[in-house]
């Protein structure tokens, strides 16, 4: 059995794709804990963009959309998402056709959840961000989601605040989004150091307090509230942490 | 500055309205300002009581005039009064937006010295919101009954959803329990908005320059007067039908005001969520009010009102999945929208056969009594028999008149001001 280590990266996963096609024994990750056997090989991709613009063109010419679901599956948290990646990309080969509404087929399925996962976190995280604003105005947002989502998310709050700057922080990964009041730039970042401007504590109280009045106790349903908005969410909302 | 004090009365007094929802507006963000409506909504927060928090849902004043029986802030109750001026609701909606608290303002007011003056109030809020905050977020206003037309027109033009609580079924029970409201007073402007949004549609007016983009809401109390579910769902089917309505809103009655006419026990989270399954059976499932319930029936308690409809009309089923029109598939108890669509897709490539429709999230240990794949039928024999394995398929708990104290555990999803 060969292992095929991508960097993570798109490129590096659809020049894995081009060297793995035809091994079905082939298993495409990037992941560092692998489950290996005595005989397990190793390959470090090295991406090729003549071989991955093969891939994406012959995808494209069968079924354009099937890159964009690509893209989102890869930023899952899921540990099979290249695996199931490539099984999708060796069923619309084979059947010459968008198979997505072949959904008697297991990995067309396990596609759309692991595709729906960062789809349906991308969607609550547009929710469940809180920006806190510093002394010189600028409004910063860590989080930690479970989904690779920065540059997704950042257009949304770009063209909602289109005349504020932010930060968005993905504390985990240490990626941050940062906008100007013009463009979007995706970086590295470790740390920050805050110094929250003079009303913030005034307004993060009275949220607290609207939080706090505007439940019903008359008919309380915790296991909704979990369910909706899962207690992992919980360290960055200012009405949930302790 | 709003001080805590008053945020905390205008909150409580403005909860018990149930609509929070923020979709249905797709308004852009013009002018560099702030904010922009998402179409399908979002929920920024969810409370313990499992509802969750879109809006910033607030009452401009809680000092009202008039003396709904219902109301805990009717003129006659001693509660603490309090209210915000235009700029103070502006300034904390701004402020909560720009932190992603909310996704918008739901504005509504009790009735202080007349209907008129509290309308106009009401109107100069989002107009400062919209023209001088440069706020194109989302907006919800609550429309003050007799209040003048023109205000009700202006507000169209500037908010993204409007409504006017229907608060009772009949107009015998809103003469009894709200006298200063008349039926007249609350349907006509929801006519006058509807006629405006046609106009609009009709007319091709420019989409950034409709009234109400989102549309009328309208919201009942269930369970503070006699009437029974099937009226409830016929007045409901008229005003989607009738009345273009996005949604209608039901409030299951909790006591808490003390009055001799109003019941002593509330109307329980069970009825409440029936009634809600009833209404999305109408707008999504083709379903007509009298397939559901008799006018003057309740809906089942034991059983959601598909599976009691399917049970009452046994002879239509076992259908086949592999041939079933996408109608047919909607009505099969077990089997919901997303899942008819996914049949019908699937089938196209293959025969399904049981196995596929568990990995397609079919819920089977209610759908196997109505259905048959390639032939096959696996479901219990007979109406009897089908009644028994439905009822242990369910959580026994489900099965209970809830009373507002039952423990969190036990207690029936309801699923209001979800959308």
């Amino acid at each position: 059995m060969t292992f095929y280590i991508t960097d993570g990266s798109e490129e590096s996963f659809y020049t894995a794709v081009f060297d793995c096609y035809k091994d079905r024994e082939g298993i495409i990750t990037c992941r560092g804990d692998l489950q290996m056997t005595l005989d397990s090989t190793f390959r470090q991709i090295k991406t090729d963009e003549s071989k991955c613009a093969r891939v994406k063109n012959k995808i494209a010419e069968y079924d354009g959309a099937a890159l964009n679901d690509i893209k989102l599956v890869l930023r899952s948290c899921a540990g099979n998402r290249e695996q199931t990646a490539l099984e999708y990309i060796r069923l619309i080969m084979q059947h010459k056709r968008p198979v997505r509404a072949m959904t008697h087929i297991p990995a067309v399925l396990e596609m759309e959840d692991i595709r729906k996962k960062v789809t349906g976190e991308l969607h609550k995280m547009k929710g469940f961000l809180r920006f806190m604003e510093n002394d010189r105005g600028v409004l910063y947002a860590p989080y930690s989601p479970d989904n690779d989502i920065t540059d997704l998310i950042a257009p949304h709050f770009a063209e909602r605040l289109k005349n504020q700057k932010f930060v968005i922080h993905d504390i985990k990964r240490k990626t941050a989004a940062m906008y100007d009041g013009n463009e979007i730039v995706v970086c590295h970042a470790d740390g920050a150091d805050i110094y929250l401007s003079e009303y913030e504590q005034t307004f993060e109280e009275l949220w607290k307090l609207y939080y706090k009045s505007v439940n019903i106790e008359e008919r309380p349903h915790e296991r909704q509230m979990k369910g909706y908005m899962p207690v992992r969410y919980w360290k960055f909302l200012p009405e949930k942490r302790q | 500055m709003l001080d805590a004090e008053r945020l905390e009365i205008l909150t409580e007094s403005a909860k018990y309205d149930v609509s929070c929802s923020s979709s249905g507006s797709k308004r852009v963000n013009r002018g560099g300002g702030i904010g922009n409506a998402s179409v399908g909504g979002i929920c920024h927060s969810f409370t313990p009581d499992g509802r969750c928090i879109s809006l910033l849902k607030i009452l401009m004043s809680n000092d009202c005039i008039y003396d709904c029986e219902y109301c805990p802030n009717r003129a006659s109750a001693d509660v603490k009064r309090a209210s915000m001026t235009p700029e103070e609701i502006c300034e904390l909606t701004i402020n909560f937006y720009k932190r992603n608290y909310i996704e918008g303002l739901f504005l509504s007011s009790a009735v202080c010295e007349s209907p008129n003056k509290t309308m106009e109030l009401l109107v100069r809020t989002i107009t400062l919101l919209r023209k001088q905050y440069n706020f194109n977020g989302y907006i919800h206003l609550k429309g003050i009954p007799h209040a003048d037309e023109l205000l009700c027109m202006r507000a169209a033009h500037l908010a993204d959803r409007m409504s006017y609580n229907i608060e009772l079924p009949s107009e015998k029970s809103l003469k009894l329990l709200a006298p200063q409201k008349t039926r007249d007073s609350i349907m006509l402007p929801m006519k006058k908005l509807q006629a405006a949004t046609i106009y609009d549609k009709e007319n091709k007016i420019k989409k950034c320059a409709r009234v109400i983009p989102a549309g009328q809401t309208t919201q009942m109390i269930i369970g503070a007067s006699p009437e029974s579910d099937g009226r409830i769902l016929k007045l409901t089917q008229a005003l989607y039908r009738n009345m273009g309505l996005k949604r209608v809103y039901y409030s299951s009655y909790i006591p808490v005001v003390k009055s001799s006419k109003l019941p002593q026990t509330g109307a329980g989270l069970l009825r409440e969520h029936r009634l809600y399954q009833a209404d999305w059976l109408l707008r999504f499932y083709g379903f007509d009010v009298e397939e559901l319930c008799g006018e003057d029936d309740n809906l089942a308690a034991e059983f959601d009102p598909k599976c009691a409809w399917a049970l009452k009309n046994l002879q239509l089923f076992p259908v086949e999945i592999n041939t079933a029109p996408l109608e047919t598939l909607l009505r099969v108890p077990g089997i919901g929208a997303r899942g008819a669509y996914r049949i019908i897709e699937a089938r196209r490539f293959c025969r399904l056969n049981f196995d596929n429709l568990k990995k397609m999230r079919i819920i089977l240990k209610r759908a196997k009594h109505f259905i048959t794949c390639n032939g096959k039928f696996y479901g219990a024999d007979g109406e009897k028999m089908i009644k028994a394995s439905l009822m242990l398929s369910d959580d026994m708990h489900r099965c209970e008149q809830l009373s507002i104290f039952s423990k969190p555990s036990e207690t029936f999803a309801a699923l209001t001001g979800e959308l």
